[in-house]
């Protein structure tokens, strides 16, 4: 079959603002993409740059935007990829290029994986025996180390539109990993770490990185695991903590949501300058009785209920 | 029609103006409200979802045995639910764990049938967009409204919009149709608004709530319309911050869902609440008010 | 990595240079699984058995017996680094029966056990914080005037500049050489390099006609379906209905597909088999052939997998070349004989990558400062200078590496005859030249990767010209190399080792004796 493959091109040397170029290739009818730009490379213009390894959807390598969504090349079969005889490819959005289709991925992809620190430490040599891991944990550990750092959940994200420096769902979900590893040590280190700026408390949770995911990973669920496991410890920024215990303790008590209790608790009573910051907001919400008064906040009619709920899973959590 | 009502914890507390006006458009609809008062928060991905989950199964359970689906007027509310609803529906060891440990002891026990429902979705699916359209007596003309869903009303996908459920994608432009709005179109539509991240990371929050509302003043909105009182939070109540952080006047009013109904239905602003805003709704008012009096 | 570990855990201070970034390593690709005798002290006896009786008593089964007796301890070291072996009731690390394999002694990560396996290694990489360059191509060894190596030249990819890496010694751990041939299972950077490299610095390669065919690619794609998938219980059905043998060793599997493919179609069919064991097979196979294997069975045949042959290593992984050593893919260490067990590919790559990693750091330790490479470096600069003065000539890489891979396919591929192999020789002689001859279209400025394309080609060219030279010598049938004018295993004549190296006058062959230890050969006819 005939397919018109529309790339973009870009030579930060001779072709500093990028262009597009059109290739007219007779393929075979089960070819992938990336099988299309090997033989475009072969065949047409050996000058034509674009990465891909494995061919098959194992190393993450051919991540690209094909009609405008991100694909990985080796996995989109053209048959499916063509819009009316064309198929449009460019890199990522939110990568930094190098030439045509390949960008960067150590800034967008490996240096955060690194700084989330993601190896488990190993006991000393010569250990004869495996660690007894439950089946159920193992699926769970493959599930999250399934990623292969293809990048499509970070080309969702949200946040990292707005703000590059945001560790992003690919590092978060792979930190998942020794996150919820039994024998990782130092879970309580991890957390604190990924509760820095830019970490996990950056996330919106708005669950694009779940709808790019080609693996069905979930990374947005991987996030809020680890917030799980960093509010049952405790674990945060300040803010965070008095923010998480402020909503937990509002809603042990009385079932419900006491907002203006979370507004002043999360800036902490002792913290002038954050509770001064609230000020304006406050008075102007008050003034159009918008904002909730506190002594307004009533307990819920099954609110004991509700409190019964969280000491059971505080007991059992401990 | 008739359904169990969550309407959560901002529509009461940081957005009080959204219950009265959704209790107000409901009556009006003819949409029969029973109000489930002794339900707890839906954790609204800041409670762990293991004392979560035990928290929405109650709910869940509690709307089992009345018989009814949930009606929802938050997209946060409404995913938490719908998210705990889906694991408990697909892992019946689950249901059964959390019905023996936390539910059993108050005699309950959630079996996995319950529905949960937005009200946009209500509107959409059970009440019908053209009767609501039958229903407009002050068709919005002049109004033209950008849509903003929330997050948790679109993603993830093969929890909120299954298959044959499509049209929730677009089921809030095609509701500011039936009111006889224009639709503007933005990219920011089904983005996050920034409100969870308002503590933790504020520069962030405010830029997201500055690039949305001003896409869509850019792109000719009179106002925004959310079915998220948390969006609303975010892009009534943080605007004027974001102004200050982005350098620019916004100034762009955004409605709760229901209250843009409530307006097409012929109902005042002064019943709607919408002097409780904080950005003024006095330009939204000016084009339905005219309207009506023609 | 393994070498780059235990080399780093000597105290050596070591680099991984790399065309790709490791993470996007073929290894991802690896599925299957790997074997070791974890319980009982002998259990390592069977599985040295079943290499050997794979391997048709080419391998070498001193290698054997070290190798098979380190696979325990080798996985028990990765399971400790974190890799997550699937787990039997007791919570231990599980294990399945393979094909081939008299016992369940292959160990798995649901079916990415390479992809769990490379990300845990990288892990370990970063905890040791040994450097890596990646997107940097080795280009050639740097070869002292008393023969021995001390260092690679590499093209940084990012700007097209020649980087010189001094070094005591160096692992070669490049892989195989799969785009050689048209239907291959292979990374796209499987280009024999290390191979190449190896070979013109006078190293040997060994068995080069052993080349390893995949009976379960997917039809038409060419896609790798894991061997597990056999090993699950999944049956190969014939054009007649007739279930083929689903259970052999990968060379007799592939030939008897490639057979009955001639009569018409193959298909695996996974009935009863449990997909979720085999997650990521199904998810491939549904998005590129569009079927879901828990109702139909797929289309398959034979293609080229990997190579067997590789750079003749000992035990230490020393290549014979003072300073080089190598591992993995590459490399020959006497462990497949003519035909690898599956579960042993990744088991190899970790064994002898962790000795070769040892051996090269002790052997750094002995090497002087490091040389003046002035002279050296203008070489090899003024190499890919001509390449770049040839200019644009009509000539391209990338239309001769089709021409050669059609021809590996069609005269050297699953069945081989004299004839055949002659003319390959003779042809590969035509594409050699032809490869002298191509220049580069556009600037050779950053990430283009016209000049590693050609160097790519001139590397599987010579690699070629050594498989077409080895398999035409060799005149009977064993394990994967399949002569259909020699169609009998004869031990009287062939139970040794091939051995070619470089002269000035094309390949030169030798041979040497197999060592027999404990598994008397059987079965010839």
């Amino acid at each position: 079959m005939q397919v018109n493959l529309n790339v973009r091109r870009y030579d930060p040397v001779s072709n500093g603002n990028g262009s597009r170029q059109t290739y007219s290739v007779e393929v075979e009818e089960q070819s992938t993409v990336l099988d299309v730009l090997i033989q475009v490379r072969d065949e047409q213009d050996a000058t034509l740059s674009f990465r891909g390894s494995c061919r098959t959807g194992f190393c993450g390598d051919c991540t690209m935007r094909v009609n405008g969504k991100a694909k990985w090349a080796c996995r989109m079969p053209v048959s499916k990829a063509q819009v009316d005889g064309e198929i449009t490819l460019d890199p990522p959005r939110l990568v930094k290029g190098l030439k045509d289709l390949v960008y960067d991925q150590e800034e967008f992809l490996f240096d955060k994986y690194a700084a989330t620190k993601p190896w488990i430490e190993p006991s000393p040599p010569g250990p004869t025996e495996e660690h007894i891991v439950s089946q159920e944990k193992i699926k769970e550990l493959q599930e999250a180390s399934s990623c292969t750092l293809c990048g499509m959940c970070d080309e969702g994200c949200t946040v990292l539109i707005i703000d590059k420096s945001f560790l992003g769902p690919a590092a978060l979900t792979r930190a998942f990993k020794p996150v919820a590893d039994p024998r990782d040590k130092v879970i309580e280190r991890r957390l604190s770490e990924l509760s820095e700026k830019r970490g996990m408390w950056d996330c919106v949770h708005c669950f694009e990185a779940t709808e790019h995911c080609p693996k069905g990973i979930d990374p947005t669920d991987r996030i809020l695991s680890l917030r799980d496991e960093a509010i049952k410890r405790g674990i945060g920024t300040p803010r965070v903590v008095r923010h998480n215990d402020s909503f937990a303790k509002s809603i042990k008590s009385s079932g419900w949501l006491d907002e203006a209790r979370l507004a002043i608790e999360s800036e902490g009573l002792t913290n002038i300058g954050g509770l001064m910051h609230l000020v304006p907001t406050a008075a102007k919400a008050m003034a159009h009785r918008k904002a909730p008064l506190p002594y307004l906040h009533k307990k819920r009619p099954g609110s004991k209920h509700i409190k019964r709920i969280f000491e059971k899973w505080e007991k059992d959590s401990k | 029609m008739r359904y169990a009502f969550y309407p959560g914890c901002v529509a009461k507390g940081g957005c009080p103006e959204l219950y009265p006006a959704a209790i107000k458009v409901a009556e009006k609809l003819g949409i029969e409200l029973f109000e489930m008062k002794d339900v707890g928060c839906t954790g609204a991905g800041v409670l762990s979802r293991e004392v979560s989950d035990p928290i929405n199964a109650r709910t869940l359970a509690k709307a089992e045995a009345m018989g009814l689906p949930i009606m929802t007027i938050c997209s946060t509310c409404q995913g938490c639910l719908m998210q705990a609803n889906h694991r408990l529906v697909i892992d019946p060891e689950y249901r059964a764990k959390i019905n023996r440990e936390y539910l059993a002891e108050e005699g309950l026990e959630y079996r996995g049938t319950t529905d949960v429902k937005h009200f946009l979705w209500v509107l959409d699916e059970d009440y019908g967009l053209d009767k609501l359209q039958e229903m407009v007596v002050n068709p919005l003309e002049e109004l033209n409204v950008a849509a903003f869903y929330g997050c948790y009303l679109r993603r993830p996908p093969e929890v909120v919009v299954p298959k044959g459920k499509e049209s929730r994608k677009v089921s809030l432009e095609n509701a500011i149709k039936a009111l006889g709005g224009n639709v503007v179109a933005t990219k920011g539509k089904g983005k996050c608004c920034g409100f969870p991240i308002l503590y933790p990371n504020e520069r962030n929050s405010l830029e997201m709530c500055g690039t949305h509302t001003l896409e869509a003043k850019d792109k000719g909105a009179d106002a925004m319309v959310t079915p998220c009182p948390l969006c609303h939070l975010e892009l009534d109540g943080t605007q004027s911050r974001a102004e200050q952080h982005k350098g620019k006047k916004i100034n762009l009013p955004v409605l709760h869902l229901p209250q843009l109904v409530g307006l097409a239905l012929g109902f005042s602003p002064k019943e709607m609440e919408m002097q409780r805003h904080l950005v003024s709704t006095a330009p939204v008012e000016e084009k339905a008010k005219r309207k009506a009096e023609v | 990595m393994s070498a780059a570990l235990s080399a780093r855990e000597q105290g050596a201070s070591v680099c991984i240079v790399t065309k790709q970034h490791p993470l996007r390593s073929h290894s991802s690709g690896a599925q299957s699984g790997i074997n070791a005798g974890l319980r009982g002290a002998d259990a390592w006896e069977s599985h040295g058995m079943d290499t050997v009786k794979a391997g048709a008593y080419l391998s070498d089964q001193d290698v054997v017996e070290n190798i098979c007796q380190e696979a325990a301890a080798r996985v028990i070291a990765l399971e400790h680094m974190g890799v997550p072996f699937d787990r039997n009731g007791d919570g231990r690390i599980d294990q399945i029966k393979f094909p081939a394999s008299s016992e369940a002694r292959t160990c798995y990560c649901s079916d990415a056990t390479g992809h769990n396996i490379l990300q845990t290694l990288y892990e370990q990489v970063l905890r040791m914080q040994i450097p890596v360059h990646h997107d940097c191509s080795a280009v050639s060894l740097i070869m002292m005037d008393d023969g021995t190596c001390q260092g690679v030249f590499a093209r940084s990819l990012r700007d097209g500049s020649l980087i010189a890496f001094s070094s005591g010694s160096v692992v070669l751990a490049t892989g195989g050489m799969g785009r050689m041939y048209l239907d291959n299972t292979a990374s796209t950077a499987s280009t024999g390099d290390g191979m190449a490299m190896a070979y013109r610095a006078g190293a040997a390669l060994r068995d080069m006609e052993m080349v390893q065919f995949a009976p379960t690619a997917l039809a038409p794609n060419g896609i790798l379906i894991t061997a597990a998938a056999r090993g699950e219980g999944a049956v190969l059905v014939g054009s007649n209905d007739a279930q083929l043998d689903s259970l052999a060793g990968s060379d007799a599997v592939s030939q008897a597909v490639a057979r009955e493919l001639a009569n018409g179609d193959v298909r695996l069919d996974f009935k009863g088999v449990d997909s979720e064991r085999l997650s990521e097979t199904r998810l491939l196979i549904k998005d590129l052939a569009g079927i879901d294997i828990s109702k139909d069975s797929v289309s398959v045949r034979s293609v080229m997998h990997r190579p067997i042959g590789g750079i003749k290593i000992d035990g230490s992984g020393s290549t014979g070349v003072a300073g080089l050593y190598a591992a993995g893919e590459c490399a020959n260490s006497g462990l497949n004989g003519a035909n690898r067990l599956g579960g042993n590919a990744l088991l190899e790559s970790v064994v002898v990558g962790r000795k070769a990693g040892e051996s090269a750091a002790g052997h750094a330790g002995s090497v002087g400062p490091a040389p003046d490479l002035v002279s050296h470096q203008a070489d090899e600069e003024r190499k890919v200078a001509a390449i770049v003065a040839r200019g644009k000539n009509g000539e391209s890489s990338g239309l001769i590496r089709r021409e050669l891979a059609s021809l590996m396919q069609e005269s050297v591929g699953i069945f081989r005859n004299g004839s055949g192999l002659s003319e390959a020789a003779a042809k590969l002689a035509t594409l050699k030249v032809r490869c002298g001859a191509v220049g580069v279209n556009g600037p050779a400025s950053g990430y283009s990767t016209e000049i590693d394309s050609i160097i790519e080609l001139g590397n599987m060219l010579d690699v070629a010209e050594v498989i077409a030279a080895s398999a035409l010598a060799r005149e009977e049938s064993r394990g994967s190399h399949a002569r259909t004018d020699f169609p009998n295993r004869d031990d009287e004549n062939w139970l040794k080792h091939t051995v070619a190296r470089g002269s000035g006058d094309g390949v030169k062959l030798d041979y040497e004796p197999v060592t027999v230890t404990r598994w008397k050969p059987e079965g010839s006819s």
